[in-house]
Protein backbone atom coordinates (compact mmCIF):
# COMPACT_ATOMS: atom_id res chain seq x y z
CA UNK A 1 0.00 0.00 0.00
CA UNK A 2 1.62 3.59 -0.99
CA UNK A 3 0.36 6.40 0.10
CA UNK A 4 1.57 10.41 -0.37
CA UNK A 5 0.49 13.51 1.14
CA UNK A 6 0.73 17.01 -0.07
CA UNK A 7 0.18 19.98 1.22
CA UNK A 8 0.52 22.47 -1.47
CA UNK A 9 -0.20 26.49 -1.37
CA UNK A 10 -2.92 27.45 -3.92
CA UNK A 11 0.15 28.80 -6.48
CA UNK A 12 1.05 27.35 -9.76
CA UNK A 13 4.95 27.55 -8.30
CA UNK A 14 3.49 24.36 -6.82
CA UNK A 15 3.14 22.54 -9.77
CA UNK A 16 6.76 21.43 -10.28
CA UNK A 17 6.76 19.76 -6.42
CA UNK A 18 3.50 18.13 -7.63
CA UNK A 19 4.89 16.82 -10.33
CA UNK A 20 8.22 15.35 -8.62
CA UNK A 21 6.60 13.78 -6.08
CA UNK A 22 4.04 12.19 -8.09
CA UNK A 23 6.81 10.66 -10.39
CA UNK A 24 8.68 9.57 -7.39
CA UNK A 25 5.62 7.27 -6.46
CA UNK A 26 5.05 6.15 -9.29
CA UNK A 27 8.70 5.08 -9.19
CA UNK A 28 8.32 3.33 -5.87
CA UNK A 29 5.45 1.75 -6.35
CA UNK A 30 5.37 0.70 -10.09
CA UNK A 31 3.03 2.73 -11.75
CA UNK A 32 4.32 2.65 -15.69
CA UNK A 33 4.98 5.96 -17.88
CA UNK A 34 1.33 6.78 -18.89
CA UNK A 35 -0.07 5.51 -15.28
CA UNK A 36 2.15 8.05 -13.74
CA UNK A 37 1.48 10.96 -16.69
CA UNK A 38 -2.43 10.51 -16.46
CA UNK A 39 -2.27 11.34 -12.57
CA UNK A 40 -0.16 13.91 -13.00
CA UNK A 41 -2.66 15.35 -15.21
CA UNK A 42 -5.79 14.77 -13.64
CA UNK A 43 -4.54 15.66 -10.26
CA UNK A 44 -2.46 19.26 -11.74
CA UNK A 45 -5.59 19.96 -13.74
CA UNK A 46 -7.79 19.75 -10.57
CA UNK A 47 -5.51 21.57 -8.63
CA UNK A 48 -5.29 24.80 -11.54
CA UNK A 49 -8.49 24.57 -11.21
CA UNK A 50 -8.59 25.50 -7.38
CA UNK A 51 -5.38 27.68 -7.48
CA UNK A 52 -7.77 29.76 -10.38
CA UNK A 53 -11.37 29.85 -9.44
CA UNK A 54 -11.84 28.50 -5.84
CA UNK A 55 -10.54 31.68 -3.86
CA UNK A 56 -11.81 35.33 -4.16
CA UNK A 57 -9.19 36.46 -1.62
CA UNK A 58 -5.38 36.88 -2.25
CA UNK A 59 -4.58 35.27 0.95
CA UNK A 60 -2.51 32.22 1.30
CA UNK A 61 -4.76 28.69 1.20
CA UNK A 62 -3.27 25.38 1.56
CA UNK A 63 -4.79 22.46 -0.79
CA UNK A 64 -4.67 19.01 0.21
CA UNK A 65 -3.61 15.88 -2.02
CA UNK A 66 -3.64 12.60 -0.90
CA UNK A 67 -2.71 9.72 -3.42
CA UNK A 68 -3.00 5.82 -2.21
CA UNK A 69 -2.78 2.81 -4.43
CA UNK A 70 -3.71 -0.75 -3.21
CA UNK A 71 -5.11 -3.94 -4.10
CA UNK A 72 -4.98 -2.88 -7.85
CA UNK A 73 -6.54 0.54 -7.18
CA UNK A 74 -5.85 3.73 -7.31
CA UNK A 75 -7.29 6.45 -5.29
CA UNK A 76 -6.59 10.36 -5.17
CA UNK A 77 -8.39 12.68 -2.60
CA UNK A 78 -8.15 16.59 -3.38
CA UNK A 79 -9.46 19.17 -0.42
CA UNK A 80 -9.35 22.60 -0.27
CA UNK A 81 -11.45 25.82 1.56
CA UNK A 82 -12.88 27.17 -1.52
CA UNK A 83 -15.98 28.36 -2.70
CA UNK A 84 -18.58 25.04 -3.29
CA UNK A 85 -17.50 23.85 -6.51
CA UNK A 86 -18.44 20.29 -7.74
CA UNK A 87 -16.68 19.03 -10.91
CA UNK A 88 -18.91 16.14 -11.02
CA UNK A 89 -21.63 18.04 -11.82
CA UNK A 90 -19.85 19.97 -14.73
CA UNK A 91 -21.45 19.55 -18.11
CA UNK A 92 -19.25 17.70 -20.72
CA UNK A 93 -17.76 19.93 -23.22
CA UNK A 94 -18.51 19.81 -26.92
CA UNK A 95 -16.03 17.60 -28.46
CA UNK A 96 -17.67 17.41 -31.73
CA UNK A 97 -18.17 21.14 -33.15
CA UNK A 98 -15.89 22.68 -35.49
CA UNK A 99 -13.13 24.25 -34.40
CA UNK A 100 -13.98 27.64 -34.40
CA UNK A 101 -17.20 26.78 -32.05
CA UNK A 102 -14.61 24.72 -29.36
CA UNK A 103 -14.20 26.01 -26.45
CA UNK A 104 -11.57 24.70 -23.79
CA UNK A 105 -13.00 25.69 -20.97
CA UNK A 106 -14.71 22.24 -18.79
CA UNK A 107 -11.83 20.25 -20.79
CA UNK A 108 -9.96 19.62 -17.66
CA UNK A 109 -12.66 18.04 -15.39
CA UNK A 110 -13.62 16.24 -18.68
CA UNK A 111 -10.33 14.50 -19.02
CA UNK A 112 -10.33 14.41 -15.31
CA UNK A 113 -13.53 11.70 -15.67
CA UNK A 114 -12.55 9.84 -18.62
CA UNK A 115 -9.01 9.13 -17.08
CA UNK A 116 -10.34 8.08 -13.66
CA UNK A 117 -12.97 5.39 -13.33
CA UNK A 118 -15.08 6.95 -10.81
CA UNK A 119 -15.30 10.82 -9.20
CA UNK A 120 -17.25 11.80 -5.86
CA UNK A 121 -17.64 15.21 -4.73
CA UNK A 122 -18.74 16.13 -1.20
CA UNK A 123 -18.66 19.54 0.91
CA UNK A 124 -17.76 19.67 4.35
CA UNK A 125 -17.30 21.68 7.15
CA UNK A 126 -17.07 24.29 4.11
CA UNK A 127 -14.21 22.34 2.38
CA UNK A 128 -14.69 20.84 -0.76
CA UNK A 129 -13.27 17.35 -1.07
CA UNK A 130 -12.97 15.43 -4.28
CA UNK A 131 -12.37 11.85 -4.54
CA UNK A 132 -11.35 10.35 -7.74
CA UNK A 133 -10.53 6.24 -8.05
CA UNK A 134 -8.96 4.31 -10.86
CA UNK A 135 -8.35 0.56 -11.41
CA UNK A 136 -5.01 -0.72 -12.49
CA UNK A 137 -4.12 -3.47 -14.77
CA UNK A 138 -2.91 -6.56 -12.70
CA UNK A 139 0.64 -5.97 -13.48
CA UNK A 140 1.16 -2.58 -12.39
CA UNK B 1 10.23 22.71 -21.36
CA UNK B 2 12.48 23.59 -24.22
CA UNK B 3 11.04 24.92 -28.12
CA UNK B 4 13.07 25.03 -30.73
CA UNK B 5 11.84 26.74 -34.14
CA UNK B 6 12.78 26.45 -37.46
CA UNK B 7 11.54 27.34 -40.79
CA UNK B 8 11.79 25.28 -43.96
CA UNK B 9 10.56 25.65 -47.28
CA UNK B 10 7.83 28.12 -45.90
CA UNK B 11 6.69 25.53 -43.29
CA UNK B 12 7.31 26.43 -39.88
CA UNK B 13 8.66 23.67 -37.56
CA UNK B 14 8.32 23.58 -33.58
CA UNK B 15 9.88 21.23 -31.79
CA UNK B 16 8.78 20.43 -28.23
CA UNK B 17 11.26 19.33 -25.47
CA UNK B 18 9.35 18.41 -21.75
CA UNK B 19 6.25 19.26 -20.52
CA UNK B 20 3.78 21.67 -21.64
CA UNK B 21 1.61 22.52 -18.97
CA UNK B 22 -0.14 25.92 -16.90
CA UNK B 23 3.53 26.91 -16.36
CA UNK B 24 5.13 26.71 -20.09
CA UNK B 25 2.37 27.09 -22.23
CA UNK B 26 2.67 30.89 -22.21
CA UNK B 27 5.36 31.00 -23.29
CA UNK B 28 4.94 28.79 -26.18
CA UNK B 29 1.74 31.21 -27.15
CA UNK B 30 4.26 33.66 -26.92
CA UNK B 31 6.28 31.79 -29.46
CA UNK B 32 3.76 30.54 -32.16
CA UNK B 33 1.90 34.04 -31.70
CA UNK B 34 5.18 35.90 -32.64
CA UNK B 35 5.81 32.69 -35.69
CA UNK B 36 2.14 33.69 -37.00
CA UNK B 37 2.13 37.46 -36.72
CA UNK B 38 5.55 37.05 -39.19
CA UNK B 39 3.58 35.69 -41.37
CA UNK B 40 4.00 32.03 -40.71
CA UNK B 41 0.59 30.10 -41.99
CA UNK B 42 1.99 26.48 -42.20
CA UNK B 43 3.27 25.17 -39.17
CA UNK B 44 4.61 21.34 -37.70
CA UNK B 45 4.26 20.66 -34.56
CA UNK B 46 7.19 17.82 -33.73
CA UNK B 47 5.51 16.25 -30.24
CA UNK B 48 8.57 13.63 -30.37
CA UNK B 49 10.08 14.67 -26.90
CA UNK B 50 6.75 15.78 -25.65
CA UNK B 51 6.47 14.24 -22.26
CA UNK B 52 3.43 15.93 -21.34
CA UNK B 53 0.32 17.91 -21.94
CA UNK B 54 -2.19 19.78 -19.77
CA UNK B 55 -5.28 21.52 -20.75
CA UNK B 56 -2.78 24.91 -20.71
CA UNK B 57 -1.27 23.25 -23.79
CA UNK B 58 -4.39 22.20 -25.64
CA UNK B 59 -5.49 25.88 -25.11
CA UNK B 60 -2.80 26.89 -27.21
CA UNK B 61 -3.09 24.28 -29.82
CA UNK B 62 -7.10 25.18 -30.26
CA UNK B 63 -6.44 29.07 -30.50
CA UNK B 64 -3.42 28.40 -32.99
CA UNK B 65 -5.75 26.20 -35.27
CA UNK B 66 -8.53 28.91 -35.05
CA UNK B 67 -6.25 31.56 -36.02
CA UNK B 68 -4.65 29.66 -39.21
CA UNK B 69 -8.25 28.29 -40.30
CA UNK B 70 -8.80 32.20 -41.00
CA UNK B 71 -5.79 33.05 -42.71
CA UNK B 72 -5.87 29.71 -44.84
CA UNK B 73 -3.23 28.72 -43.09
CA UNK B 74 -2.55 24.84 -41.70
CA UNK B 75 -1.44 23.11 -38.40
CA UNK B 76 -0.32 19.43 -38.20
CA UNK B 77 1.08 17.59 -35.12
CA UNK B 78 3.27 14.65 -35.46
CA UNK B 79 5.85 11.82 -33.38
CA UNK B 80 3.71 11.60 -30.67
CA UNK B 81 3.75 9.35 -27.89
CA UNK B 82 0.83 7.18 -27.54
CA UNK B 83 -0.40 8.33 -24.41
CA UNK B 84 -0.40 11.90 -25.17
CA UNK B 85 -2.13 11.03 -28.38
CA UNK B 86 -5.10 9.88 -25.81
CA UNK B 87 -5.13 13.36 -24.42
CA UNK B 88 -5.97 14.72 -27.47
CA UNK B 89 -8.34 12.08 -28.74
CA UNK B 90 -10.47 12.18 -25.54
CA UNK B 91 -10.19 16.00 -25.76
CA UNK B 92 -11.98 15.46 -29.37
CA UNK B 93 -8.94 17.43 -30.47
CA UNK B 94 -7.60 14.89 -33.00
CA UNK B 95 -11.38 15.66 -35.45
CA UNK B 96 -9.62 19.42 -35.85
CA UNK B 97 -5.73 18.63 -35.70
CA UNK B 98 -4.02 16.55 -37.58
CA UNK B 99 -1.96 14.19 -35.38
CA UNK B 100 0.55 12.16 -38.27
CA UNK B 101 3.21 8.88 -36.73
CA UNK B 102 6.30 11.31 -37.92
CA UNK B 103 7.98 14.65 -39.48
CA UNK B 104 8.34 13.75 -42.74
CA UNK B 105 4.16 12.33 -43.18
CA UNK B 106 3.88 16.07 -41.01
CA UNK B 107 6.27 17.99 -43.88
CA UNK B 108 4.26 16.36 -46.43
CA UNK B 109 0.44 16.33 -45.31
CA UNK B 110 0.83 20.24 -44.30
CA UNK B 111 0.81 21.34 -48.37
CA UNK B 112 -1.79 19.24 -49.21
Amino acid sequence: MGLLKLKLRNSLDEIDRLFENIQSFGEAHGLNRKQAFQLNLVIEELFTNIVSYAYRDHDEHWILVTISCGDGRLTVRIEDDGIPFNPAAARKPDLKGPVEKRKIGGLGIHLCKELMNNMQYRRENNRNILTLTKTLPADA
Amino acid sequence: MEIFEKRENGITIFSLNGRLDSNTSPEFDEKITKAIESGARFIVVDCQNLDYITSAGLRILNKTAKKLKQLNGKIVLCSMEDYVKEVFEISGFDTFLPIVPDLETALEQIKK
